[in-house]
């Protein structure tokens, strides 16, 4: 056998060899996915009589189970030994009391919008908090809203709408929860002003790991409200959050495109940093079609944007693009494939961006349902791997730049999307060991790498190494990712150091003796 | 051309295509009252996908109010009321549904008149109120124009709805006296999505589109009216409907129980009262009215009349009652 086909070191006979899982031995190494191993079950039956006689429902059927068998990304698969519908504050808090006593695993499942097996359950049980999905009340004199963490940031708006008013930020899809939002952090076109989606979190209601139920904010409980945001799930179940809302305003949208990721970076940033714009990201179409999108709350912030700013952009209207883009492949015509699959890219997903009844006269009446609707059509499959690089600003457009290749490398097709964050000093202590970048101050950045599968089917070992590929750079870089957890897990220590690793592991076994709460997640 | 041509080459969806995006969940009425995802058709297809048979789903293909919203919505195009249907088809071929309603092979019913143009398939509410029955033929062409009485297929439509075989000789009964006419008018959505398929060459409008696009009904319409549309029929036939319903409101001004993804929210349907979780405490009719300034009640479908009666305090007023016919 050739061992270097694996690329691992020949080691002597009687030695002890390099650790495969050692963290300096990843880099370069065509790693197989692995999921967690299914826990075995030991004590269920004694759990499930336990919450059965304290009046908590726990399905057991494959039908109910096989519903939560996979996450949105369709590659970690695993069964629970029972699925418990969120009903309330105080039935959580009974079922972890037992699964403390019991040694049970339970993984808590909001959307289900991870991509790495994080909102799966490896046997125990598995917590669905849509069932917690009410609003409790919406206060639009102070322009807060208390909500069950379970419900869909889409649904939330539907009830906010009623009354003219709207959340401040939150991830563009529509089946996103609050509560697993809140958990890691969540990012907007509007993130760049307004800080991630959790920023706007004020007060939680959290049952602890072992069964206490806990109302925290920065002044309440507030290591608890600094462990949860961004927590990751380790520290508590969110099961009610008073959010900041505002008042509602359709969009003005703007879009401009580049055909160099670098020049569209820089032209965000600059925007960023002179607040020129109310919303602000980068969507692509593989390096070739880079969409800045631009938009606007009021007419006035439009005509300022219009009058300081855009003269200032080097990117071109959809008819100046267009015409540069016929000229580059007339020149090239070996790259007809590609130009005619961005012709139809153009042609599919541009008329859903414009939809009548989602438009009035030129304002967008509501950005989620538009852009979340045209993602789950034109990006989503059985089968999605994001990988990300979350980096401070001035690392950023190399990390885009390197990550673009890996995409290169490894899909014919592809978008990235990117924008930045906006970092609030005063929440240092919710961004320790998420996806906020160490070393960021003011803004950082973020950019996800979607393949397109279109028809294609690839192996998971396949999307694993692409994954890799992509963290590879976040460690050599530094930086940060949105998701760090689940299958991912192996980059944790290389990407914060053992001695934060450690410092937040020191509390997970404190608050969480018995290790049962969303253990395949960080820990 | 292109994309009928892709069409034709690509086998329809079901449930193995489901990816489990859950957009589904946000417009169902079944999910809003129950909050459990196994009541959808989300849940529904993950069970399937992971060896669930009908029988063990049978709550959840039962509780589906067929109101289609979630197909409207499925990124995949998963045709998802075929799949319930074909679901409940396979409960009743296995005896798990109790009081099936009977099909008969044939029925006599009366035939248009050589001066017919329009064919009304009214529902049971209509028919039982004669008065109305006579304002919506007036409205669409006139009682000599509009064929009233005709076999209107309710056995057909319970047996579609129910998962019943429908015989070919009663489906061909039922479908015969319609060909000739120039417009079909149906007051049913589960029909009204058949009849599309199966009468693709006639012109079938639903009852509320007929109606609305009367200019004495549509001048009736004021600002301050919440205009319920029938969502079965509305979600049948989306694509276009969503642009038209568009025009309505650009035009009257008036609110719609629509929601932000432009999905109509039933505030009554027949599946709804199925189940344990039926809506019979108006919740839907009350999440409709929820925040909104409105002054009257307008509903295409007379099913929806009771319901906002009940919980509004409103005038609420069928379409057809809008309109002065001079009578």
């Amino acid at each position: 056998m050739r061992g270097t086909a694996l690329n691992i070191a020949a080691v002597e006979p009687g030695t002890v060899g390099p650790c495969p899982v050692a963290p300096d031995a990843l880099v370069g190494i065509a790693r197989q996915q692995t999921n967690p191993s299914r826990w075995n079950g030991a004590s269920w039956p004694e759990f499930a009589r336990a919450l059965s006689a304290s009046g908590i429902e726990v399905r057991e059927t494959t039908a109910a189970r096989g519903a939560f068998a996979t996450d949105a990304g369709g590659t970690a698969y695993g069964l629970a030994h029972g699925v418990v519908i969120a009903r309330s504050a105080g039935e959580i808090a009974r079922l972890l009391q037992s699964a403390q006593r019991y040694r049970v695993p339970v993984t808590v499942r909001g959307g289900g919008l991870t991509t790495e097996g994080e909102s799966v359950a490896f046997g125990g049980v598995l917590l669905d908090m849509t069932g917690m999905s009410r609003v409790l009340s919406i206060d639009a004199k102070a322009l807060t809203v208390r909500t069950e963490a379970g419900i869909f940031w889409h649904s939330l708006a539907e009830e906010l709408r009623r009354q003219d008013l709207d959340y401040l930020s939150a991830p563009l899809n529509l089946t996103s929860s609050v509560g697993g939002t809140l958990g890691v952090g969540g990012i907007d076109v509007n993130s760049a002003r307004l800080g991630c989606s959790a920023d706007q979190a004020l007060a939680l209601q959290v049952v602890t790991p072992t069964g206490d139920i806990v109302e925290c904010s920065d002044t309440q409980h507030a290591e608890l409200f600094q462990r949860v945001i961004l927590g990751y799930g380790q520290f508590g179940v969110i099961t009610e959050a008073t959010l900041r809302i505002r008042r509602y305003t359709p969009l003005r949208m703007h879009y401009f495109y580049y055909a160099s990721l670098r020049t569209a970076i820089e032209d965000l940033q600059f925007l960023d940093r002179n607040d020129a714009s109310d919303y602000s990201g980068i969507l692509t179409i593989m390096d070739r079609a880079v969409n800045l999108l631009v938009a606007f709350d009021s007419i006035e912030r439009e005509a300022q944007f219009m009058a300081t700013w855009r003269p200032r952009l080097r990117g071109h209207g959809e008819f100046g693009f267009g015409a540069r883009m016929l000229g580059h492949y007339a020149l090239r015509p070996w790259q007809l494939g590609e130009a005619l699959y961005l012709l139809r890219r153009k042609r599919e997903l541009f008329p859903q961006l414009r939809r009548s009844e989602y438009m009035q006269g030129a304002t967008m009446l509501d950005r989620s349902v538009v852009f979340s609707r045209a993602v789950w059509k034109f990006w989503s499959s059985r089968q999605m791997v994001i990988p990300d690089l979350a980096t401070a600003a001035e690392k950023f457009a190399e990390a885009v730049e390197r990550g673009n290749a890996v995409c290169h490398q490894y899909f014919p097709h592809y978008t990235l999307y990117l924008v930045g964050i906006k970092l609030r000093a005063e929440h240092s202590a919710h961004y320790e060991m998420s996806c906020i970048p160490p070393g960021a101050e003011g803004r950082a950045y973020g950019c996800e790498f979607e393949p397109i599968m279109d028809a294609g089917v690839y192996s998971r070992d396949y999307l694993q190494s692409f994954k890799n590929a992509i963290y590879d750079i976040g460690a050599d870089m530094g930086a940060s990712y949105y998701r760090f957890g689940g299958m991912m897990k192996g980059y944790i220590r290389r990407v914060f150091g053992d001695a934060l690793v450690d410092r937040h592991l020191a509390w997970k076994r404190r608050a969480d003796p018995a290790m049962i709460l969303n253990r395949h997640v960080i820990f | 051309m292109n994309t009928l041509l892709r069409r034709a080459r690509t086998p329809a969806k079901d449930y193995s295509d489901c990816s489990g995006c859950s957009l589904c969940l946000l417009v169902c009425p079944v999910w809003r009252s129950t909050r459990d995802l196994g009541m959808t058709a989300r849940g529904r297809a993950k069970a399937l996908q992971h060896g669930a048979l009908a029988a063990d789903i049978a709550p959840s293909i039962q509780s589906c109010s067929l109101c289609a919203a979630c197909a409207t919505v499925c990124p995949e195009d998963i045709d998802l009321v075929a799949m319930t249907l074909d679901l409940r088809r396979a409960l009743a071929q296995s005896a798990a549904v109790p009081d099936l309603p009977t099909m008969t092979t044939a029925r006599i019913a009366a035939a248009p008149t050589p001066s017919a143009r329009v064919a009304l398939l009214a529902g049971r509410a209509l028919r039982e109120r004669a008065g109305s029955l006579a304002r919506v033929a007036a409205l669409l062409g006139g009682a000599e124009a509009v064929a009233t009485h005709l076999d209107n297929g309710a056995d057909i439509a319970l047996a579609l709805e129910s998962g019943l075989r429908i015989p070919a000789q009663r489906l061909e009964g039922f479908l015969a006296p319609l060909r000739p006419l120039q417009k079909i008018v149906v007051s049913d959505g589960l029909l009204l999505r058949h009849l599309h398929r199966w009468l693709p060459r006639s012109r079938i409008k639903s009852l509320g589109e007929a109606l609305s696009s009367n200019t004495s009904v549509r001048r009736a319409l004021r600002a301050s009216d919440m205009y319920v549309i029938d969502a079965r029929a509305y979600h049948a036939d989306y694509e276009r409907l969503v642009k038209y319903y568009d025009g309505l409101r650009r035009e009257c001004g008036c609110s719609f129980n629509l929601d932000l993804q432009r999905i109509a929210i039933p505030a009554a349907a027949p599946g709804l009262g199925q189940t344990p979780e039926a809506d019979d405490d108006g919740a839907q009719a009350r999440w409709i009215l929820q925040g909104r300034q409105v002054a009257r009640i307008v509903v295409e479908s007379l099913d929806e009349r009771a319901v906002f009666e009940r919980v509004s305090g409103l005038p609420v007023v069928h379409l057809a009652d809008l309109a002065d016919i001079g009578t």
